[in-house]
């Protein structure tokens, strides 16, 4: 069965045609008051009339996760070949790593928020405290995944450490590498979201605080479509860079 | 130049170089109270010749193949190649493996080029394309491993021991995951290219006719700890051809023989 297909694209159209139509219906025939659940027309009234305010936040935020996310990346693959490499590392830092992790990250966004204050710098911190574990983890188990036999091939090609590294290590470990990426992604996201609720005074989590404390259900609901939005759209991006890591060394 | 001292009494018709020598060389794994992989083997292999070692699973024959490339550190008297002691991988030393080692996210070219590279070296392009033609790799230049069948695969890893033309070429049984016909079409072409291009070869199998049907000589092994039961000199006419070679009465009789030592007849 072809994915592509028009009666396979129908399918999904006409299911969340209908999911839209039960929300909207149920709204008006159960009464329900607006700030609990508003119906879906508003929440696109919404989307339309509040846009500049939406995308103005929208912004703020988006800049928040890409940066935590970077750091994440860049420092989470530093952090994994450490690990990896240095012996003296997997028996410091990897527990220490290990022990920070399983502190729940929530719980540590008011500490940040005081240490780091109100702005940019306190959501990007939560942003990677949330992608940082997953892409070390991914990461490190990709550099321990090297076939063994191909370390022997370059062994006898007499390859020294450093080239069998980029050669061999580095491109072994790509796709784990994108996989943890594609895990961390969406958690940067609710870290970034995380930060906001706890402190901030602009961002789509601080709207959807404010929307919700004045009433203004179609606001919430609009503001959590625009994460959502961001969400899916960000692993769009990372998973579209991971297509360019095809391979799976065996 | 050490000239092999096989026959004392006439000078033997072809008075060879010796390329690789083992003396009383042990192979124990972990440790001294540890599991004797090899026992005290001992031959010579002479400049241009075709060896075989044959024995069951598990005899340490591949262990013997790895010491000889200087992947592990082996014990005993002496081990050389070309008179020199081996201490690690040599760069006259082509290995072919019995898995293709293919990188998957390079295609046949960039995997054939490896070896030159990994030394900060350019392949001779004619030298590529005039392997690639010997391998019957043209036209398939520019895929990746994943699009080779097995047999494909396995002629580029041997494309990658050929192509930076090392005297010795050491073998481990490079055929052995493949169906007879492949190994047969396989087989054919190894035997070209060494005739061709005269290498000293070193091949690891356990397939009795493909030991005779290739080899100068076959060395034939016990199972563990591994130790050298006879050496066995393949007097059939060359250039050989699986078809011909087969055929003859001797082929069937150095089968037969090679199977009573090894305990299959």
């Amino acid at each position: 069965m072809k994915s592509g297909t028009v009666a396979n694209i129908l399918q999904g159209v006409v299911f969340f045609a209908l999911l839209g139509v039960v929300w909207e219906a149920s709204v008006h025939v159960f009464e329900i008051r607006s700030y609990l659940l508003p119906p879906l027309s508003a929440v696109v009234g919404e989307l339309v009339s509040s846009r500049a305010l939406l995308w103005q936040h929208f912004w703020i935020t988006l800049n928040e996760v890409v940066l935590g996310f970077l750091v994440a990346a860049v420092s989470g693959v530093v952090m994994a070949a450490s690990v990896f490499f240095i012996p003296v590392a997997r028996r410091t830092i990897y527990p220490l790593l290990i022990g920070l992790q399983s502190i729940p990250k929530v719980g540590l966004a008011p500490l940040i928020v005081v240490w780091f204050g109100y702005g940019l710098s306190s959501k990007v911190i939560m942003s990677f405290l949330f992608a940082f574990f997953p892409i070390v983890i991914a990461t490190l188990g990709g550099l321990g995944s090297t076939p063994q036999h191909l370390e022997e091939h370059f062994r006898a090609l007499r390859a020294t450490p450093w080239v069998t590294f980029w050669k061999l290590r580095v491109p072994s470990a790509l796709p784990s590498f994108v996989d943890g990426c594609k895990v961390a992604m969406p958690l940067a996201v609710i870290g970034a979201v995380v930060g906001e609720f706890v402190g901030s005074n602009e961002g789509l989590g601080n709207l959807i605080l404010l929307a919700t404390s004045s009433s203004r259900g179609s606001l919430t609901f609009a503001a959590l479509g625009a994460v959502t939005a961001m969400s899916l759209l960000l692993f769009a991006v990372v998973a579209a860079f991971g297509r360019l890591v095809w391979w799976r060394a065996q | 130049m050490v000239a092999r001292s096989v026959s004392p009494t006439t000078f033997a018709p072809e008075t060879r170089a010796v390329a690789i020598e083992l003396v009383d060389v042990s192979k124990v794994f972990g440790g001294p109270s540890g599991v004797k992989a090899l026992d005290r083997v001992s031959f010579e292999v002479g400049e241009r010749e075709f060896v075989s070692i044959l024995g069951p699973s598990g005899c340490g024959k591949s262990t013997l193949l790895r010491l000889i490339a200087g992947l592990m550190p082996f014990e005993g008297e002496r081990l050389s190649l070309g008179g020199e002691d081996v201490s690690g991988p040599m760069d006259d030393v082509g290995v072919v493996f019995q898995t293709a080692n293919l990188l998957p996210w390079r295609t046949v070219e960039a995997n054939l080029k490896l070896g030159a590279e990994i030394h900060g070296r350019k392949t001779p392009g004619d030298r590529l394309s005039a392997l690639v033609e010997t391998l019957g790799l043209t036209g398939f230049e520019a895929r990746h491993p994943h699009e080779l069948s097995g047999g494909m695969k396995q002629r580029v890893a041997i494309g990658q021991a050929l192509v930076r033309n090392p005297n010795v070429l050491l073998l481990d049984e490079p055929f052995g995951a493949l169906d007879a016909l492949t190994r047969d079409k396989l087989n054919v072409e190894l035997l070209r290219i060494w005739q061709a291009e005269r290498k000293t070869v070193v091949l690891v199998t356990h397939s009795i006719p493909e030991a005779v049907l290739l080899s100068d000589r076959v060395l034939v092994m016990s199972g563990r700890p591994g130790r050298l039961l006879e050496d066995v000199s393949i007097d059939l006419p060359r250039p050989r051809t699986p078809r011909e070679t087969r055929a003859s009465g001797d082929f069937g009789r150095y089968v037969v023989r090679l199977g009573e030592l090894m305990g299959v007849v």
